[in-house]
């Protein structure tokens, strides 16, 4: 029987070393993935949202072997993703797939649409031009672009269009998964929207998964299904959308939500943290958040808390509820 | 029992700054960008005026032009004026409009990283842009420097003042900027997308100073911003551009319950948080204009979902629909409820 | 380094359409395209010219010293009979239209010989150049780590070479030649080209682009060969040639400071031979110093123009 489980991560770890001096000397780390167990069903929006510095970007690389994690699992339909190598890396490298944020530079300027969008299948070894040129145009007007643009340069298109282009080319070898690093934050607002459209058309065709890397909260209201809230590196709150939006429970969530009016839930004062985010340098002791929360407790200065499950689905790290 | 104009009531009705048909074009190789085509509002004493409209519709240029901040060449103002205490600031000459600026009408720009000075202290900073403007000595400009950063609640102040713009987080830049930009009391603030390059929690802190500014101070905001969910928390007014012109004016309650023009109809639907959720997002069709290519008659009519052919030929005017709500679409031609001009 | 073959299909070497843009960029500015006529007529005459004149190392101590038509000069010549100076005035004459040097060498067909010459010397010294540089640079960007360390440290220690010292001794041991002006030019003149190409691939590699097709699962020689030189190529190319006038006064000083061939007429040794007789028969120092003087501006139009046209962030 095939898992619903698309993608598993567990304890996944990304330090990097900061060296200073002409020997290179280690000066510190930044941990700018400390700890991070998810996972995701098929055909599951899970949102991620946080902060700039929080990491979400570094793990959607991680999990794509864009980088190579410190430690930690990563299972994609079961196998282990972390030690895989040539032609089954490849392999795995079509069924999950990358959206980026800035239409400028996602595409090269020195080629054509058509051949950006058609490169997965050269990579993995389809050569007959026929094929490749039909493949592409049935990509193109997927995302809604006349397949007659193949031969036009990204100059040559607008920043919506651009972002069309490159979720045709990360569908080309029908992946399984994509991630959606901030796709529709550098969009303006009208366009954000026929992007988010198209998104979800292909979600409901294909039964695509998506982790939704976000700084922007109404959209991955609309978008989600379940929502991961990261702070310095560790997932602080995860929950299905419903809950996660009607009644959060960490504070640096709540501090979120409130901070824009229209997602304040109901019968919630607004909250304002004071301070900027630490930095991941040096991350503060004890639980990362207590810097800047509103509901410290002594205990909060000392004992990092653990990510626990304190409802059916409700995961929180925060020794308020542990 | 809410006053049908809200916030809006407590606006005095005296105007401090006035702009009409403001026209800024840029001559360049490749043609001529209209990037301000006709911009009218009046700015009341006390109100925040929120200029709302996606990337390339003109309203940062409308506020450089204001002050007359942009490139010239390749922009000059081709027609139209800014009458501020009686003086057309387009055509007044340069040392008057160096004394206005700063003084009375201060500019905060969006990104604070290249608009600091990297080789200067903030203090020396905010110091200097007091100095400039007042006689007095530097201690006591450093000392009211140390009061705007408190005001801003920036974590101790004075240590504050003796940092360098790279030692700061980006909200604390943020914050110098607004500081820099009160620092000699003026009567209007520009704020052009102030807290776009920030982080949301960052954000809600600068909203919160800007909303006690507004209420502390006797001083009057332009607000600039493509997001409408800030308009709603900050603006009383709102004045929505497209193409280079204001298609909509009005209190922002009225623009959010009772919008008016199809692009502000457009706009308020495809946002994912005000519309329902789960059912597909409305958009508009199509993209920005092009402002080297405008569209003949109404900018906006390539896009328009209740476009006649008389969009596509003659710009509309200007019509008042009620007292305080202005529209610029063909739709209302008929509805002139005020006296509209046109 | 898997399929070479894999990588390179499918992709047309120049495509029309991205020529064409360019081509359009660039034709807006005047003086480059001005530049770019001279070029080309300066390519013609270096490549055609040769063809059609006599030979220009044919001395004709006869008709030496002849000033270029349209202009005349005095001539004295002391008799010895009479003992006294007689002068006369030379005119210009069609058979010689640029003059004569004081061998009686045909200004003209030494100018025109002298055009092939320098653009064989620009063009073969830069493309060693660019070649090397490039190679080195983009080598250099793409492995990182100590490979990276060690070509830029070699190329610091290039840069420091004493190339003229280097010339100075080749020349003495081997004699003068242009091919080797070329090698030494060639080999000596990479490093910069090696840095600013390097730094340009450094900034390409971290494009989102060059990420999308790692996560595609592109060879690391797809992404060198398909994506980093494409876009390298703009910058190598108005490098190559902002490069060619340089080389080109370069070649002209060595050889007027008689390190060239002196058996060439390259317009450095024709300057070299002018400057003795600048009161007697100026024209030979002047003219090929007027050719210099248009072709290293024109190339610098050109590459300028060239320049503007290929950077997304310039408006034409």
């Amino acid at each position: 029987m095939v898992s619903n489980l698309l993608l598993q991560v567990k304890g996944l770890r990304k330090y990097y070393r900061v060296t200073a001096g002409l020997m290179s000397r280690t000066r510190g780390e930044i941990r700018a993935v400390d700890g991070v167990s998810l996972a995701i069903k098929r055909g599951e929006v899970l949102g991620l949202v946080g902060e700039s510095g929080c990491g979400k970007s570094t793990l959607g690389k991680i999990i794509l072997r864009l980088e190579e994690p410190t430690a930690g699992e990563i299972n994609f339909n079961g196998i282990d993703v972390i030690n895989l190598k040539g032609r089954d890396l490849r392999e795995m490298r079509g069924k999950m797939q990358i959206v980026f944020q800035d239409p400028d530079s996602s595409l090269d300027p020195r080629m054509t649409v058509g051949g950006s969008i058609e490169e997965a299948l050269v990579v993995h070894g389809i050569s007959d031009s026929a094929e490749l040129e039909e493949r592409v145009a049935r990509l193109m007007e997927k995302v809604g672009l006349e397949a007659g643009f193949r031969e036009r340069y990204p100059h040559e298109f607008s920043g919506g269009q651009k972002q069309r282009i490159g979720i045709a080319r990360a569908l080309a070898m029908d992946p399984q998964l994509i991630i959606a690093d901030e796709p529709v934050s550098a969009l303006d607002v009208s366009v954000q929207a026929q992007v988010l459209n198209l998104m979800m058309d292909i979600r409901d065709r294909d039964g695509l998964a998506y982790l939704f890397v976000s700084h922007d909260l109404s959209v991955v209201r609309y978008l989600s299904d379940r929502v991961a809230v990261m702070y310095l590196g560790k997932i602080v709150e995860l929950a299905d959308k419903e809950e996660f939006f009607r009644a959060p429970l960490h504070p640096y969530t709540e501090a979120l939500l409130s901070a824009i009016a229209s997602l304040r839930p109901d019968g919630r004062n607004r909250i304002l943290l004071t301070g900027d985010v630490p930095s991941p340098l040096n991350p503060p002791s004890g639980c990362r958040f207590h810097t800047r929360c509103h509901r410290m407790m002594p205990v909060c200065q000392q004992i990092e808390p653990q990510l626990t499950e304190s409802a059916p689905g409700h995961y929180i790290s925060c020794h308020l509820y542990a | 029992m809410k006053s049908v104009y809200g916030n809006y009531a407590k606006v005095k009705s005296e105007t401090v700054l006035e702009v009409i048909n403001l026209k800024t074009w840029f001559f360049t190789r490749r043609g001529t960008v209209k990037a301000v085509n006709g911009v009218d509002f009046a700015l009341k004493s006390g109100e925040c005026l929120c200029l709302v409209g996606e990337s390339g519709c003109g309203k940062s240029v409308t506020a450089l032009s204001i002050l007359r901040l942009f490139d010239s060449p390749p922009g000059r103002i081709v027609q139209g004026e800014v009458i501020y205490k009686g003086t057309d600031l387009t055509k007044c000459p340069m040392p008057y409009l160096r004394k206005i600026r700063g003084k009375d009408i201060a500019m905060v720009f969006q990104n604070a990283q290249s608009s600091l000075n990297p080789v200067f202290t903030i203090g020396d900073q905010i110091a200097e842009q007091v100095m400039v403007h007042e006689r007095i000595s530097r201690s006591e400009a450093l000392d009211r420097a140390r009061m705007l950063m408190e005001e801003m609640n920036i974590p101790q102040p004075g240590r504050a003042l003796k940092m360098y713009p790279h030692q700061m987080s980006g909200g604390m830049k943020q914050r110098a900027m607004i500081a820099m930009g009160l620092s000699c009391n003026p009567a209007i603030l520009i704020a052009d997308e102030p807290t776009t390059s920030v982080d949301v929690t960052i954000r809600a802190q600068i909203i919160y100073i800007l909303q006690e500014l507004k209420n502390g101070r006797d001083m009057s905001v332009i607000f600039i911003t493509h997001d409408l969910s800030l308009v709603k928390e900050i603006g009383d007014r709102a004045a929505v551009v497209y193409g280079g012109k204001i298609v909509e004016v009005a209190p922002v309650e009225h623009i959010l319950k009772n919008p008016s023009h199809p692009y502000t109809v457009g706009l308020i639907d495809c946002l994912p948080d005000i519309s329902a959720q789960n059912k597909r997002l409305p958009s508009i069709p199509g993209n920005t204009p092009n402002p080297l290519d405008m569209p003949p008659g109404c900018p906006f009519h390539p896009r328009c979902p209740k476009v006649m052919d008389i969009c596509r030929v003659v710009e509309p005017a200007t019509v008042n629909i009620t007292d305080v709500h202005a529209v610029s679409c063909h739709l209302f031609v008929n509805m002139d409820g005020g006296s509209g001009n046109g | 380094m898997t399929d070479i073959k894999q990588v390179c299909c499918g992709r047309p070497a120049v495509d029309k359409r991205l020529l064409h843009y360019y081509w359009e960029r660039l034709s807006k500015n005047r003086m480059s395209i001005a530049g770019l006529g001279f070029i080309v007529f300066l390519s013609l005459v270096g490549i055609f010219g040769p063809i059609f004149i006599p030979d220009p190392q044919k001395t004709d101590f006869e008709i030496k010293n002849m000033p270029p038509i349209g202009f005349s000069i005095d001539e004295s010549v002391y008799d010895i009979k009479t003992g006294e100076f007689t002068t006369t005035v030379i005119l210009g004459r069609p058979d010689h239209p640029l003059g004569t040097d004081s061998k009686g060498r045909d200004m003209l067909a030494m100018l025109i010989s002298g055009a092939r010459i320098s653009l064989l010397v620009g063009l073969l010294a830069t493309g060693i150049a660019i070649f090397l540089g490039t190679f080195i640079g983009v080598l250099s960007a793409y492995s990182g780590g100590w490979v990276d360390n060690a070509l830029m440290r070699f190329t610091d220690i290039m840069m420091t070479f004493p190339f003229f010292l280097l010339l100075v001794m080749i020349v003495f041991i081997f004699g003068p030649s242009l091919a080797i002006i070329v090698l030494v030019i060639g080999l000596t003149g990479w490093t910069g080209a090696a840095r600013l190409i390097r730094s340009e691939t450094l900034s390409i590699r971290t494009r989102d682009f060059i990420t999308a097709s790692r996560a595609l699962g592109a060879s690391d020689a797809r992404i060198m060969f398909n994506h980093l030189i494409p876009n390298v190529s703009s910058l190598v190319i108005v490098m190559a040639t902002l490069s060619i006038p340089g080389v080109i006064m370069a070649e002209a000083a060595l050889s007027f400071i008689g390190l060239g061939d002196p058996m060439s007429t390259s317009w450095g040794t024709v300057l070299n031979t002018g400057q003795h007789s600048l009161d007697t028969a100026w024209w030979v120092a002047v003219e090929p110093g007027i050719a210099l003087f248009f072709t290293v501006l024109s190339f610098n139009f050109f590459g300028d123009g060239l320049r503007d046209a290929f950077d997304p962030k310039a408006s034409i």
